[in-house]
């Protein structure tokens, strides 16, 4: 009986504990989150942000981003791909209110240490500056398209290409009018 | 004292967790990509370590020894789940660099190993020194591999470049056989150092 006793008490303790330190930790972890967040959106325009409107629909969450005069500076969209060389990759992608790239962030990835990981430098996010869904072939340039590939990560570069064009279409989808509202 | 300071030192180099008894390698393998990866991962380790040094040491004596290694791993799971939930909370960096990692430090066998071998037959007071130095001895053995990895691989020390953006680096220090490459080079190095000494 007294093993049965002794480990159920360490349970409890252990339970309990852990049941405070989340309570404690639940707003703190909620706000990181959300600063995190925040902190990324900001990088990924050019200009400052005076208020975020989020819109959540079934597929993603899209950001609209306005200036003080309430006027709508660009839009920032979740998307995310599973090519990557080590699965799932997610980019926060912003794009002018006429959709044309500002630039990405990768919030979540994988990939090889000094050669995939290389799809979050600016060298290479910059190439995707001023692009739009049409009028660019959405594919590396080894598949035929116009995106350069990285040197030993072709395949890292082919996903975030896939990524960035996922992120394009959803923003197509949602505002379907080239103004964006 | 002699004692108190004899168990502080041995964890450092004589009896390191990593480059001695070769004891919870997957982090020191996995983790050590950058300087950043290889401190936090140490400094978790040892926080873990401490608190469950500190409870198996007061409670070894009431716990039957029939259910004592899952109540040790009971306490472990405990302190591990809390410090995820403060860097979750506090660094959230250090959680998108170390992601998984924290989690396994459960399954880190130095720290079962510290709770079996150490904390459960010596009092709180050894045991908080074990735990202190063999904290600095497995923080140590990360820092030293991930910094060297990172020189190596990426160009950069705690982030901050060495060399340009576009010189090549030995990528391969940055891959996973570059860990397993590391931690023999620097375990080689003590051996022949420790050598050289018992030599004269």
């Amino acid at each position: 009986m007294r093993p049965i006793i002794t480990l159920t008490i360490v349970g409890l303790i252990a339970a309990a504990l852990l049941a405070t330190v989340e309570d404690l930790t639940r707003e703190p972890i909620a706000l990181a989150k959300a600063e995190m967040k925040r902190k990324a959106i900001e990088e990924i325009f050019p200009f400052g942000i005076d208020s975020l409107k989020n819109v959540e629909t079934p597929k993603t969450k899209f950001y609209e981003a306005y200036d003080k005069k309430g006027v709508l500076k660009g839009i920032a969209v979740e998307s995310a791909t599973t090519l990557g060389y080590s699965g799932k990759i997610e980019i926060l992608l912003g794009v002018s209110p006429e959709k044309k790239i500002f630039d990405y962030k990768v919030v979540y990835h994988l990939e090889t240490p000094g050669l995939g990981d290389k799809i979050d430098k600016p060298k290479y996010k910059e190439q995707f500056r001023g692009r739009a869904l049409e009028g660019t072939v959405w594919k590396v340039k080894k598949d035929g398209g116009e995106i350069d590939e990285l040197t030993a990560a072709t395949i890292s570069a082919r996903a975030v290409t896939d990524a960035v064009e996922r992120g394009l279409k959803y923003i197509n989808e949602q505002y379907p009018n080239s103004e964006g509202k | 004292m002699n004692e108190a300071l004899n168990i502080l030192t041995r964890g450092f180099v004589r009896e390191n967790p990593v480059t001695k008894m070769l004891l919870g390698l997957c982090p020191v393998l996995a983790v050590t990509t950058s300087a950043v990866n290889g401190l936090g991962m140490g400094l978790a380790t040892t926080f873990v370590l401490l608190g469950s040094n500190i409870v198996i040491s007061l409670t070894a004596k009431v716990i039957p020894d029939t259910v004592r290694i899952p109540a040790f791993v009971l306490v472990i799971a405990t302190f591990v789940t809390i410090v995820d939930l403060l860097i979750k909370a506090y660094s959230p960096e250090l959680n998108q660099a170390l992601g998984i990692f924290i989690p396994l430090i459960v399954v880190n066998c130095m720290i079962l190993g510290r709770a079996e071998a150490f904390a459960s037959r010596n009092g709180i007071w050894y045991s908080v020194i074990d735990a202190v130095g063999m904290g600095i001895g497995f923080t140590l053995a990360l820092f030293v591999l991930s910094a060297f990895r990172e020189v190596l691989g990426s160009g950069t020390i705690f982030n901050m470049p060495l060399v340009g953006e576009d010189a090549s680096t030995i990528l391969v220090f940055a891959l996973p056989p570059g860990a397993f490459a590391g931690l023999g080079l620097i375990i080689a190095g003590l051996n022949a150092l420790e050598k050289k000494k018992g030599g004269k």
